[in-house]
């Protein structure tokens, strides 16, 4: 089974939020959800401050702990491409899955009582769409596909990574995305703007 | 999910989702998209939720003015709209991108059936007719709101006209927008506006001093260029969030092609992350002094590193040295004498600008080598610079910069502005839609017009300086009385957008009537007594968006009638004959017709660079849209337009769309000359300094670039404005207005969706911050000589130390107890300080600040300024 991801290029994002945007309204989310969340992140003093932005999202890991955690049977991954979906007919909003999953994506809904989050455009993709968020980057920093082939087409030659420390450590669920990292986004001691 | 009906946040809460289904309904012929068959490989124990592409997709409109205007598509179901996408008409690609939208397009739906949009229209309870104490106009902004029936409204409004124009005659009546005006000309005439907005020093300068000239807003070569420059120094500029669509992405490709960027700027924003620039921290409307001290380099390294193009100055310009100084004129007014400080004994060396601008007088000398005559350089920026009072010669210093390395007219050199809709890609628009066939009726009124700047005193005083028609077009400064009985905002954003807002304020609490067309509760509506909502682009027959100059977007219909909300046009259509005006004398031609001309006139340059009809139509076509019109042969059918929403061309290099700022100019300067008196890039511009001096606002404006200053600004810090001295004023640091994404200048501020995504905080620097025990997410009191206002703090290392930061365009929220703004309105913080050729200076500011008692709720959690019960009926303003 191939697995799908994301590349993020983070030499190219301006933390805009269009991806995040455009995931709220393809998704139809009420204030208080968001499923894709573009940050901002500074490192060191001025003048000397580097810069950094992410667009984070459920990684669709290839050990989901959201999976695992929950009792009902109903976050499963596709067979035919390693999408991470949470059957919202079989949720109970009983969020185990917010309390399990490391990097924090499931997200609660109040109005539902059912919990969610990103299916990676799953069914737009079945029927010819593409997905939401890297459809709109106007940067073009964000891209989605097979994870095999995201890394041939933009690694060029290195291998782009899937951890860095304002993510969260990959070793846990194994998530499937590749970032063109900026060397200060290594940094421990990076702050969010409130931008 | 299944049986929610997905529609905007705001109206699943409120419970409309049956009344939008009822009010809704498509007039589209679009194509339904491509639905292949679901082709289900999950496991057989989950459920397939319905096709979530279902419904029609419609060209939407994204009409705002941030320079994008990219494609926006709605998914349409039952009247319903589901969802929204961007540019899918073809491969994104470097000779053709796609036109992507920006986190505001991709929200555009939240805005268009946004809970708190007016329904119907509003009367202020309070007001009556007759003037005086009966219009009772202290109580503006803070009265109740009525609903009233259209006709009751307009009745009204044309009774007080008529009562109005008998005593005071038409120069009582201040009119903004178009239609308002078209209707208000036909009426006997009103008094107008103008003012140099976003443009800044920008929008007279350069058509005096021969630098491109105004609405050419552009000194950049095309996309396909930009790559060519081996250095891109930039000034003020931030693409990410100020120039809409894709201009970021033109230069990241710049970036991974080599060019090395430079920024020039008081904040390490996105784009200077994103495109890797060596930042220099910059004080805000010191670039004169900055770019004076470049050019002092450029002439003590010139012997040694032949860094100045000589041919270029001697055959372009004038007025640079003493030998080439325009007849009649000192010789010893020479600009290179003055940057030597020959005469004036001031050399004005780097260590002279770093004191004004805060740059490294190595820096400045090291900028100064890297954009010299042999290195492929671009010298841009936005209107950031120019956006300052007593800053007039701003664009001729950037000019004469440019000319000193002769950076015009050939491949990987330019200097001056690459911005808006055309950063990243300058050259004239490839695509034009034609004439809707409408004529201008001309405002029989000629000789009153009130500069923005001072705009707002003029009505409050009865007193003004009357400086001619336009920002261009213009005239010695005469005093005038001015007595307004009436302001009218058929549109725009005017009491939210023009300086002084607090004067503003008072301004609109004195006259007789205030009408506001708009679709929200907006600062125009405000202070308004009566509210006509209109309804938006996505509820029009079609028409068609220019943003960046290789395509053209062509929107139509997404939902039928919203409520009882009507065009601008549609107002006047009913306004006009309460008025004894029959609206056929004003619009002869309905608006299905307008959208067909426009549509059969427009054309598109072809490549071989010829201008041709760009749209072909059928009769069947012709008939479809109920419209008169032959059939004509184009570059794309109708029907397929339509359909894609998007034309573009597809670029490669050398193709007829190369283009070459001042090329022409270059080739043949007699032939192509420049806007200005002699026809050449005048370094010393005699008109410049005459004409600014004759219009009265202020005297400093000099022939040749110099440095000056107003009473505000880097000096305003100071006490007595003395740098020297050092001793800080009452108000030690500078403030200016960073264009922000949550809004396109103030339109969208109330959308929820943006306002949870953009908290709109006030940035301040980490020191500074610390210094008054201030971290983020405090409230700060922000206090400028004008006025207060609450935000809550980013504490930030990108922003220079003395320069306060605060987002351009929140929609005023007056405490009217404490006389504090709540939202971070720029212009509550800004007086009217008037200087040159009536430039707004929001970049000008200064303020001080400390930490709020107050706690501060996020603007996402104040309360709507409208709302509407399950039931329809209108419930004021919102919890």
């Amino acid at each position: 089974m191939a697995q799908i991801g994301f590349y993020h290029d983070m030499t190219r994002c301006t933390g805009c939020k269009a991806c995040q945007m455009a995931c709220k309204d393809k998704n139809d989310l009420d204030i208080g959800n968001i499923f894709r969340h573009a940050e901002s992140f500074e490192v060191g003093t001025f003048p000397n401050v580097q810069t950094y932005c992410y667009s984070f999202t459920c990684n669709h890991c290839e050990s989901p702990a959201c999976m695992a955690a929950c009792s009902q049977g109903a976050i499963y991954k596709t067979d035919d491409d390693g999408s991470v979906i949470i059957d919202q007919d079989l949720c109970i909003g009983c969020q185990s899955c917010l309390k399990a999953c490391p990097y924090g994506v499931p997200q609660y809904n109040e109005a539902t009582q059912k919990t969610g989050k990103c299916d990676a455009c799953y069914w737009l993709r079945k029927n010819g769409e593409d997905v939401a968020c890297a459809s709109t980057c106007p940067a073009r920093a964000l891209f989605f596909g097979e994870m095999d082939a995201l890394q041939q087409k933009h690694g060029n030659g290195k291998q782009l990574v899937n951890e860095f420390p304002a993510l969260g450590l990959a070793s846990m669920t194994l998530p499937s995305v590749l970032v063109n990292l900026k060397a200060c986004a290594q940094e421990e001691g990076f702050a969010p703007s409130l931008f | 999910m299944e049986g929610k009906g997905r529609i905007t946040e705001g109206m699943t809460r409120r419970g409309f989702v049956a009344a939008a289904a009822a009010a809704s309904a498509l007039a589209a012929l679009g194509n339904a998209g491509c639905s292949p068959s679901q082709n289900s490989v999950v496991k057989k124990d989950h459920a397939t939720p319905p096709d979530p592409t279902e419904g029609e997709w419609v060209t939407a409109a994204c009409w705002h003015n941030c320079g994008g205007r990219c494609l926006n598509k709605a998914l349409v179901k039952d009247g319903i709209i589901v969802r929204q996408k961007t540019d899918d008409t073809h491969e994104d690609s470097y000779e053709q991108f796609q036109q992507r939208a920006c986190v505001r397009g991709r929200a555009q739906r939240n805005q268009v059936l946004s809970a708190d949009r007016i329904r119907k229209p509003l009367k202020r309870a309070g007001w009556a007719p007759g003037g005086g104490a009966a219009s009772n106009g202290q109580m503006r902004g803070k009265d109740e709101w009525e609903e009233i029936e259209w006709d009751e409204a307009l009745s009204l409004i044309a009774q007080e006209f008529d009562r109005i124009k008998a005593a005071y005659g038409n120069k009582a009546f201040f009119i903004n927008g178009s239609e308002a005006q078209q209707l208000m000309a036909a009426y006997g005439g009103f008094v107008n506006n103008w003012g140099t907005t976003s443009y800044g020093a920008f929008a007279y300068t350069p058509g005096i001093c021969g630098f491109g000239g105004f609405n050419l807003s552009d000194n950049g070569n095309d996309r396909l260029d930009f790559k060519n420059c081996e250095v891109i120094v930039l000034i003020g500029s931030n693409p990410a969030w100020s120039s809409g669509g894709s201009p970021i992405y033109h230069a990241l490709l710049c970036k991974e092609g080599g060019t090395k960027f430079v920024a020039f700027d008081p904040f390490y924003n996105e784009s200077h992350s994103a495109l890797e620039a060596e930042w220099i921290p910059t004080r805000p409307g010191t670039e004169t002094a900055l770019f004076l001290g470049i050019a002092h380099e450029m002439l003590r390294m010139d012997a040694e590193k032949k860094l100045i193009d000589w041919d270029f100055l001697n055959k372009y310009t004038i007025g640079f040295d003493a030998e080439h100084m325009p007849e009649g004129e000192d010789p010893q007014g020479n600009f290179k004498d003055y940057v030597l400080g020959t005469y004036d004994k001031t050399p004005k060396t780097p260590q002279w600008a770093s004191v004004r601008c805060g740059v490294a007088p190595e820096k400045i000398s090291a900028v100064a080598e890297l954009i010299g005559k042999d290195t492929k350089a671009a010298v841009v920026g936005s209107y950031a610079a120019a956006r300052n009072t007593h800053v007039d010669n701003w664009p001729q210093m950037l000019m004469t910069i440019g000319a000193m390395g002769g950076h015009y007219g050939k491949s990987g050199h330019m200097c001056g502005l690459t911005t808006n809709a055309r950063a990243y890609n300058g050259g004239s628009t490839i695509f034009q839609a034609g004439s809707s066939g409408l004529k201008s009726i001309e405002n029989p009124i000629k000789d009153e017009a009130l500069c923005h700047v001072e705009m707002w005193r003029g009505i409050l005083t009865g007193s003004y300086n009357y400086t001619g028609s336009s920002s261009s077009k213009r005239n010695p400064g005469v005093k005038k009385d001015i007595d307004i009985h009436v302001i009218w905002h058929g549109g725009g954003a005017r009491l939210q957008t023009a300086d002084d807002q607090v004067t503003g304020i008072k301004a609109h609490r004195k006259v007789d009537l205030v009408i506001s067309n708009a679709s929200f509760l907006t600062t125009n509506s405000k202070y308004a007594d009566f509210i006509l909502p209109v309804s938006t682009l996505w509820e029009r027959d079609g028409g068609f968006l220019t943003g960046n100059r290789e395509m053209l977007i062509m929107y139509s219909r997404v939902l039928d009638r919203y409520f009882e909300t009507y065009s601008d046009q549609e107002i006047v259509m009913m306004l006009a004959p309460k008025l004894g005006i029959d609206p056929l004398t004003i619009y002869p031609i309905d608006e299905k017709q307008q959208f067909f001309n426009q549509a059969a006139g427009a054309t598109m340059i072809n490549d071989k660079g010829e201008k041709v009809p760009l749209i072909s139509f059928t009769q069947a076509e012709i008939d479809a849209l109920k419209v008169e019109g032959k059939p004509q042969d184009g570059f794309i059918s109708f029907t397929e337009f339509k359909e894609k929403g998007v034309v573009s061309v597809k670029r490669k290099e050398g193709d007829a769309y190369t283009y070459y700022f001042g090329k022409d100019f270059i080739e043949d300067p007699v032939a192509n000359p420049m806007t200005s008196e002699s026809g050449l890039m005048e370094i010393y511009c005699r008109k410049l300094a005459a004409s600014c001096k004759s219009f009265g606002f202020s005297s400093d404006v000099t022939p040749i670039p110099t440095y000056y200053t107003g009473p505000e600004g880097y000096p305003g810090t100071f006490a007595g404005g003395d740098i020297e001295a050092g001793k800080p004023s009452k108000y030690p640091f500078q403030l200016y207005n960073p264009h922000y994404l949550r809004r396109v200048h103030s339109v969208m501020d109330n959308v929820q969706w943006l306002r949870e995504a953009w908290v709109n905080p006030v940035y301040l620097n980490a020191q500074d911050a610390s210094a008054k025990q201030i971290k983020t997410g405090d409230t700060v009191k922000i206090t400028s000589p004008y006025a207060s206002c609450l935000r809550t703090a980013c504490v930030t290392e990108r922003l220079m130390p003395g320069v306060v930061g605060l987002p351009h365009g929140a929609w005023v929220d007056v405490d009217e107890a404490t006389g504090i703004d709540k939202a971070g309105s720029d212009n509550y913080l800004y007086g009217c300080v008037v200087s040159g050729a009536g430039v707004s200076g929001w970049n000008s500011g200064i303020c001080t600040f400390e930490k709020a008692a107050e706690e501060l709720a996020p603007d996402i959690d104040r309360p709507l300024l409208v709302s509407y019960e399950e039931n329809g009926d209108y419930a004021g303003k919102g919890m």
